[in-house]
């Protein structure tokens, strides 16, 4: 009883006292306070823009098929080095595609893909940036897409580089509201009329943007309007459990298709999603090094602010040291007084950031498609991580402080 | 059993380069409810003597018992508990809180002793009371007088009801009368029962005592008798120390004669 009521005496007297030697000295608790705000509100940042980013990422790859893989001059998930070796490798063609869906047998869908960004109008509404795409009858088997009502892209329409094409929910929107938009026209890019012939189901946000802001042609009208010189992707999709199977086949036509010889390197990639996840694997990787990598600098720059603060105090009041102990504190009385204080700045300077963050947080909210919130959890870790802080960078001071010999700080000038 | 017993007590500063003899062979015991007077030259080891009966600092050699108990075998937290607990230490420089007022400042002790709020206040107000300061608790120091501000001090020491006061030259930074009234209060005290050590270059205050102990140079020169003791103390100071003490002895006599 006797040891709490002291316990808790000392602690009001060292909250008082900390708040007291805080206040003293504004201009510095003021600018070591929004060291440790910033850098709290940068890390929480980075971590929520990155928790965010996965979030979609999951999504998407719910959208592509886990068993498609995808020919491509490229090589996925490759960075830097060997840009110019996969550059100048030629593109994926026509001649390719045909290839690969004549002489391949385990594929059970087979899709060439080309895309471009274009403007679509209609009745002098313009809409930019949509996602236009050129493919084949194979699409919707090979991209796991529905039509939701007319149908999809025939052989036939390829055939004749027909003018039909399927429109997003959001180009639906942007210029049909309440009217059938089957059989209306619309042109897309600089001079090609089609015909709608059907309307995709709802696919909803990749990445925090939307799906349904695209238009797709038939491969041969696309090329006819926006030229070859892109390239084309071809998806195949694998049987179930038989990927590497079907990744060898693929191999193999492509081989000889380009006509290499056996001991010749290939000049195209048959990538998979999981490339595609090791990229990203490592993007992550990179951002969450980014994010430790500024919360140790932030912690250290932080940390000696707080460091900076208590070495003065404890100099300042050295006498009071002297005097504290002469009339019955221990060393852990001073002890902890101190950290009192570092862990006080340390807190103060924790609940601004995570108010910064909080609110920069609901500015994205709002003006970006970006779905942002700072998780509770974060925000207790952000809480746990400034306490820790002032205690890791408050115990030396506030250690020699408590190893004083009362009458050397009771001397003390 | 004495309250203090100093057994060939030495403390020798060092400072690198040279060692400074501050106490050289201190021996003495003081009894429970004595009155003593410490007196000396400037640098003759004083307040170091005062430091290590308070534990506020350790003797280099030598064996100090308090209440039978040798010093040197308590850990730091027990030393802190013995200052907190048994001794009231009144210093030379007042050494109050600065940001705290006289009221916060005499409860200081009764913090470190776990005492309820309540009672720490109520004890804290009598202790105030008992200096004559009831009414300037919620003043800080820097708005009180020097003499406001050594009775703040002794009231702190007091708070606790030490076994043992402390006090070293609690008049030396007043003038004559106010450390009059300081020094009755301390008369006061000793006829209630407590035991003091009392610092003072005044001759005319240790004459006053029933004890004193004059130190030379870190040495127990003479120990007997205040006047005697002050006499001798003053001779040594020189021939105006001397007249002072004289003409104080004339006015006590002539006090005493009515
Ligand atoms: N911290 C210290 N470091 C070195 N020497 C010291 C220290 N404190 C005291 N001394 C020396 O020890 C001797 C005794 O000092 P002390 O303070 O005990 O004297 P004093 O009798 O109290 O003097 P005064 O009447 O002036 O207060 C002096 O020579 C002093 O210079
Ligand atoms: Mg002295």
């Amino acid at each position: 009883m006797t040891r709490l009521r002291r316990l808790l005496g000392e602690l009001r007297d060292a909250i008082v006292q900390a708040a007291f030697s805080l206040v003293s000295h504004k201009l510095r608790a003021l600018l070591t306070i929004s060291g440790i705000a910033i850098g709290i509100m940068t890390v929480i940042l980075i971590f929520m823009v990155q928790s965010g980013m996965s979030a979609s990422f999951a999504r998407q790859l719910s959208t592509l098929g886990p068993n498609t893989l995808f020919v491509h001059k490229w090589k996925w998930g490759v960075s830097g080095s060997d840009w110019w070796k996969y550059k100048n490798r030629p593109h994926v063609t026509m001649l390719d595609l045909r290839a690969l869906q004549q002489n391949t047998t385990l594929p059970v869908a087979i899709a060439p893909l080309v895309n471009t960004l274009a403007t679509v109008s209609h009745a002098g509404k313009d809409v930019k940036g949509v996602d236009v795409r050129g493919t084949t009858d194979g699409y919707l088997d090979a991209t796991g897409w529905q039509i939701r009502r007319g149908r999809f892209i025939t052989a036939l329409d390829q055939e004749i580089g027909a003018n039909a094409c399927i429109i997003g929910a959001d180009i639906e929107d942007a210029f049909f509201k309440g009217q059938e938009p089957l059989g209306q026209q619309v042109r897309v890019g600089p001079n090609m009329r089609c015909d709608i012939v059907g309307i995709f189901a709802r696919k909803g946000n990749a990445f925090g943007q939307t799906q349904d802001l695209r238009v797709v042609l038939p491969l041969s009208s696309f090329i006819r309007t926006f030229g070859s010189k892109r390239g084309l992707v071809v998806a195949v999709v694998a049987p179930e459990g038989k990927v590497r199977e079907t990744e060898g086949e693929v191999t193999a036509v492509m081989r000889n298709a380009r006509h290499l010889a056996p001991d010749q390197e290939e000049n195209f990639s048959v990538n998979r999603q999981d490339k595609l996840l090791e990229g990203f694997e490592q993007m992550m990787k990179a951002t969450n090094i980014t994010g430790i990598l500024v919360g140790i600098i932030t912690a250290i720059v932080a940390g000696i602010g707080i460091m900076n603060i208590l070495l003065v105090s404890v100099k300042e009041r050295t006498r009071e040291i002297g005097i504290r102990r002469a009339v019955g504190a221990r060393r852990a009385t001073i002890l902890w007084q101190f950290l009192c204080e570092a862990v006080m700045v340390a807190l103060v300077g924790g609940a601004v950031g995570i108010a910064l963050a909080s609110g920069a947080a609901s500015i994205i909210d709002l003006i970006s498609p970006l779905p942002a919130r700072v998780d509770p959890r974060v925000m207790l870790g952000g809480v746990i991580g400034s306490a820790v802080l002032g205690v890791g960078f408050g115990l030396w001071p506030a250690l020699t402080a408590a190893m004083l010999q009362p009458v050397e700080a009771l001397r003390y000038e | 059993m004495a309250l203090i017993e100093l057994e060939h007590i030495v403390k020798t500063y060092d400072l690198g380069l040279s060692k400074v003899p501050a106490l050289r062979d201190i021996h003495a015991r003081i009894e429970r409810g004595e009155f003593v007077a410490i007196v000396g030259q400037s640098g003759s080891g004083k307040s170091t003597l005062m430091n290590i009966i308070g534990c506020l600092d350790v003797p280099t050699a030598g064996i100090y018992r308090l209440s039978g108990r040798d010093v040197s075998t308590l850990s730091d937290d027990q030393l802190a508990d013995v200052r907190n607990l048994e001794i009231g230490f009144v210093f030379q420089s007042f050494q109050l809180l600065p940001r705290a007022s006289a009221l916060e400042n005499v409860e200081l002790p009764l913090v470190y002793r776990g005492v309820a709020k309540k009672e720490r206040r109520d004890r804290a107000v009598e202790a105030l009371a008992t200096v004559g300061l009831e009414d300037r608790m919620k003043h800080k120091p820097a708005e009180l007088s020097g003499g406001q501000r050594q009775r703040v001090a002794i009231a702190r020491a007091l708070v606790t009801q030490p076994s043992l006061l402390l006090a070293d030259e609690p008049t030396g930074n007043l003038d004559s009368r106010t450390g009059e009234e300081i020094f009755h209060l301390f008369l006061d005290l000793h006829a209630g029962g407590n035991t003091i050590v009392l610092v003072t270059h005044e001759p005319k205050l240790a004459a006053r005592c029933p004890r004193a102990v004059r130190l030379v140079d870190g040495l127990v020169i003479a120990d007997g008798p205040g006047r005697e003791v002050a006499a001798a103390n003053a001779e040594a100071l020189g021939a105006e120390a001397l007249a002072q003490f004289q003409a104080a002895e004339r006015a006590a006599q002539a006090g005493a004669r009515p």
